[in-house]
């Protein structure tokens, strides 16, 4: 008994001609597609992202074969990843008969669809439309009947949904037809190898020959044009997404997480800064916006959206787009909104979960330094104050400079001015230095340190911000007036290490400031002390509490520490009961791209969200790494009415108060 | 038209003050300077003018003191002024309002300015005399504290803050000279091109001595932090106590009948 089938079965070898005629159509209608929409893509400044080509060409590979990003969003990504991989198996199976059909028998006399690897060949793909079908169906479901909230559903989606259910039932159906034919009866020792045609092929068993033929024929072409079809809408519908989501994949961002282009400000000849139009923005940002899929994962996760602000990152990634596309010259700030932009806290969670590999935040950024840098505008009188404040007296507080070092009275730290033979340099950030609470975390660091040998030094009135605030918020003038001087002062005293308490100063000095040459190596105090537990120059009596812990964004998401603060607090005899979001998926406090600075006045409290979710783990104490994080606890532990269930201390506090003498 | 602008370069006002080795005015280190702020008004009003009347008017900013004033012209050229002069003196800080005005004065009286713009005093010496003086020397029309504006052809309606929350409105003929108050406006903050810009504005320097002819009628004979007293009681513990302690300090401290 031979195993294969006759290609082109009943339809007949005349059929090829026609074929390849309108598959060359199809694919010239989405090629054109495509080419219509570069010049939109050329409107954005140029950014090279083919470099490093060998590691784009693998992260590619990954995200598109492997569906890595995409797999992460559990029910939805699991099911578009199986989906994907039904449909692709078929796409490969097509590629094959065509490949046997077309090429290797009429040229080479070559058959290769035949024997033990057509049955697995038969097998595989009825599974895989099986697979793609039931996935599709889920899919589906969760579109038209649960309808999750915020997941637009528009016309491309009909329009994809039913193309592909068509192009699979009828693929199906023609092989039933086929297989009452040709199969069931006469072979059936091979038709066990397609259990849906076969299926289908007993359902219709009571068909005569003739009806059969004239079914198949009529089935063969209709899935054959939905197919044409489903190709030439590609670049029309949101199915465009196959190709540019792909592409996003290549051209995915290499560098550091969280850089941020650094202004050359010696350069006379810029007349714009920051984006105010799609020109203005780099071709990429407008790519995104092609390759995002409406999929609303980083909108569901945004903190400004889900307390009621007017901010989606979906919708800003969106809106770029349509501007690019239908009014290139009109502001962006109009198009997006100004309070949307406002709103943003950096905290990266858009961007992290992206199955896209789009980069929402820089876009905001960008478009932040147009409103600052070209227009003087704040999110609030209570900003413009603050800025003011940072400008004249190096501090968000506008407290005099010259108390900067005053927290660190009595404690045994050398201030650089009087002495600079030093392990490492704390740099103590704003908060630590003037604000209450947040002095005595940076005593409880040093009495660490001093536990440890480490002898510390700070530059105390010497320090200024490190301009992270001011810079998120899109003032890159001022944040490099004052960059420059901590560097100047930083690299004066020869300083070898740098370890900081706060997570905002951390990235800034550890990253940004590299690109106005600060090469020092620079720490976060929570890696410091696990390193210091680890070496054993540390030693705490572990005494058990139960405590949640808060991955700050700018530890978690934008440094990759997650775990050392865990192994830090396990080792004071921590209990950790985690909340539903963190790690990689923490939840923002409310205070990171300068919104600090800023009064919330637009919908519900960030902070209190998240001091109730610390709640609900039923510890009675939550951890922090960050004095931003800190504040805004303490203050949402008040506002959201749970003082006496919940309090909030730093990681250093239950170091310092567990240090074995 | 001609507009100037006289500002002042104050210690921000959160400063460590500590009065000088001559005890007769703050000493200089670990302060922080900024632009007077009465003096910000003056500087946004002075754009704004500009900027009604289609960029036409040129607008000059003056200052007097050491060289770390030239931040603050800087700061105003970045605001909008055209263009800064710094009168150098060393000594600006020991002058009393009549000499600093009469150096305005010496400067400004030959160059035929519409309208001058002031703050309504400064935050460091709060004398609120240099505006109305020098008014008084160029012999031109002069209000104070103004916390609205308005021009026209020639003519400014001028609204002024007065006691007790009462407003009053003046009009006055160019040229004139008017001081201005918190609430006047919004100044502005900078944008990079216009802080680019002024980097290449022309900040003129004049030497003190060639303007200052008049002999001090005044001296700030010594400077010290006002004196504790008395301060705030907190009263904690138990309700009824408090309010016992409470009846028993106003029975002490003040007249409480029964």
């Amino acid at each position: 008994m031979e195993f294969t089938r006759e290609i082109y079965w009943n339809v007949g070898h005349g059929v090829v001609g026609p074929m390849y005629l309108f598959s060359f159509a199809a694919l010239a209608v989405c090629v054109w597609g495509f080419c219509r929409r570069l010049p939109v893509y050329r409107l954005g400044k140029s950014l090279d992202r083919l470099d490093q080509l060998p590691r784009r060409i693998v992260g590619m590979a990954r995200n598109v074969l492997a569906q890595a990003r995409v797999v992460r969003g559990f029910g939805p990504g699991a099911l578009h990843s199986l989906f994907f991989w039904g449909f692709g198996l078929l796409f490969i199976g097509t590629l094959l008969v065509m490949a046997q059909a077309d090429f290797s028998q009429p040229v080479l006399g070559i058959v290769f669809l035949k024997g033990s690897f057509y049955k697995l060949f038969s097998l595989v793909l009825d599974l895989a439309g099986l697979a793609a079908l039931l996935m599709l169906g889920g899919l589906l479901v969760r579109r038209f009947v649960v309808r999750p909230e915020g997941l637009a559903t528009v016309r491309d989606d009909y329009v994809i949904h039913s193309l592909l259910v068509a192009i699979i039932l009828t693929g199906f159906f023609a092989e039933g037809v086929r297989m009452a034919a040709t199969e069931i009866g006469r072979n059936p020792e091979l038709a066990r190898f397609s259990p849906v045609g076969l299926l289908v092929g007993r359902l219709l068993a009571g068909m005569t020959p003739d009806t059969l033929a004239l079914t198949h024929k009529a089935l063969w072409w209709v899935d054959f044009f939905l197919a044409m079809g489903f190709i030439a809408a590609i670049p029309f519908t949101k199915l465009r997404h196959i190709v540019t989501t792909s592409a996003n994949y290549l051209f995915a961002d290499l560098g550091p997480k969280g850089a941020i282009g650094t202004i050359n400000l010696e350069d006379d000849s810029i007349e714009q800064f920051g984006a105010a139009r799609v020109t203005d923005l780099a071709w990429k940002d407008i790519f995104d916006a092609d390759a995002c899929t409406n999929c609303k994962r980083c909108q569901d996760r945004c903190p400004a959206h889900a307390t009621g602000k007017p901010l989606s990152p979906m919708q800003v990634v969106k809106q770029i787009g349509e501007t690019a596309f239908t009014a290139p010259e009109a502001g962006l700030t109009a198009a997006v909104g100004e309070d949307a932009l406002w709103s943003c806290t950096t905290c990266r969670a858009c961007q992290e979960i992206c199955p896209a590999s789009i980069e929402h935040v820089n876009k905001i950024l960008e478009m932040r330094r147009n409103l600052t840098l070209m227009e003087g505008s704040f999110p609030g009188d209570e900003v413009r104050t603050a800025v003011n404040n940072v400008e004249v007296n190096g501090n968000p507080f506008g407290l005099a400079y010259a108390g900067r070092g005053e927290w660190a009275a009595g404690l045994d730290v050398a201030v650089m001015e009087e002495e600079s033979d030093i392990d490492i340099l704390y740099f103590v950030g704003c908060y630590a230095s003037f604000d209450k609470r947040n002095r005595e975390i940076a005593r409880r660091f040093i009495s660490i340190c001093t536990a440890a040998g480490i002898r510390v030094g700070i530059l105390g009135k010497e320090e200024k911000c490190c301009g992270e605030p001011v810079r998120k918020l899109g003032n890159e003038y001022l944040y490099q007036m004052t960059a420059q001087e901590n560097i100047e002062l930083i690299r004066g005293y020869g300083v070898k290490r740098i370890v900081t308490t706060c997570p905002h100063c951390f990235n800034t000095l550890g990253r940004d400031y590299r690109d106005l040459g600060l090469e020092v190596p620079v720490e976060h105090y929570t890696t410091f002390i696990n390193g210091l537990i680890r070496d054993s120059r540390l030693t705490l009596t572990p005494e058990r509490f139960e405590f949640t812990y808060h991955d700050s964004c700018y530890l978690g998401r934008y440094m990759d520490i997650i775990d050392e603060p865990r192994q830090v607090l396990a080792a004071a005899g921590g209990q950790l009961a985690e909340m539903a979001r963190s790690g990689y998926e923490s939840f923002c406090c409310s205070a990171g791209g300068g919104r600090i600075l800023a009064e919330e006045k637009l919908g519900s409290r960030i902070n209190v969200a998240r001091v109730l979710m610390a709640k609900e783990t039923g510890a009675p104490l939550l951890v922090s790494n960050c004095p931003f994080c800190l504040t805004m606890f303490e203050d949402g532990i008040k506002t959201g009415g749970c003082e006496g269930e919940l309090v909030v201390k730093d990681l250093a506090e239950i170091v310092a108060e567990r240090i074995v003498a | 038209m001609k507009i100037l602008v006289c500002i002042k370069q104050v210690p921000d006002m959160e400063s460590r003050f500590k009065v000088n080795a001559a005890g007769n005015w703050y000493d200089e280190t670990d302060l922080a300077w900024r632009m007077n702020e009465y003096d910000e008004y003056a500087v946004e009003q002075a754009v704004q003018l500009k900027e009604q009347l289609g960029d036409t008017p040129e607008v000059t900013v003056v200052s007097i003191g050491p060289d770390r004033v030239v931040e603050a012209l800087k700061k105003a050229l970045a605001m909008g002024c055209d263009r800064g002069v710094h009168i150098r003196d060393a000594s600006a800080c020991a002058r009393d309002p009549w000499q600093i005005a009469s150096i305005i004065s010496a400067f400004a009286g030959d160059k035929d300015f519409d309208v001058i713009f002031t703050g309504m005093q400064s935050q460091d010496r709060g004398s609120a005399q240099v505006g109305v003086v020098l008014a008084e020397e160029l012999g031109r029309a002069c209000t104070t504290t103004l916390v609205g504006f308005e021009y026209d052809n020639g003519t400014i309606i001028a609204k002024r803050e007065l006691e007790g929350g009462l407003k009053g409105v003046v009009k006055l003929k160019t040229p004139a000279l008017v001081t201005c108050q918190l609430g006047l406006n919004v100044p502005r903050y900078p944008t990079l091109p216009n802080i680019m810009k002024a980097k290449k504005k022309e900040v003129a320097v004049i030497p003190v001595a060639d303007l200052l002819k008049e002999e001090a009628l005044s001296s700030t004979a010594s400077a010290y932090p006002p004196l504790r007293k008395g301060g705030g009681v907190v009263l904690e513990g138990d309700l009824g106590d408090v309010a016992d302690k409470l009846i028993g300090i106003l029975r002490e401290k003040a007249v409480v009948r029964r």
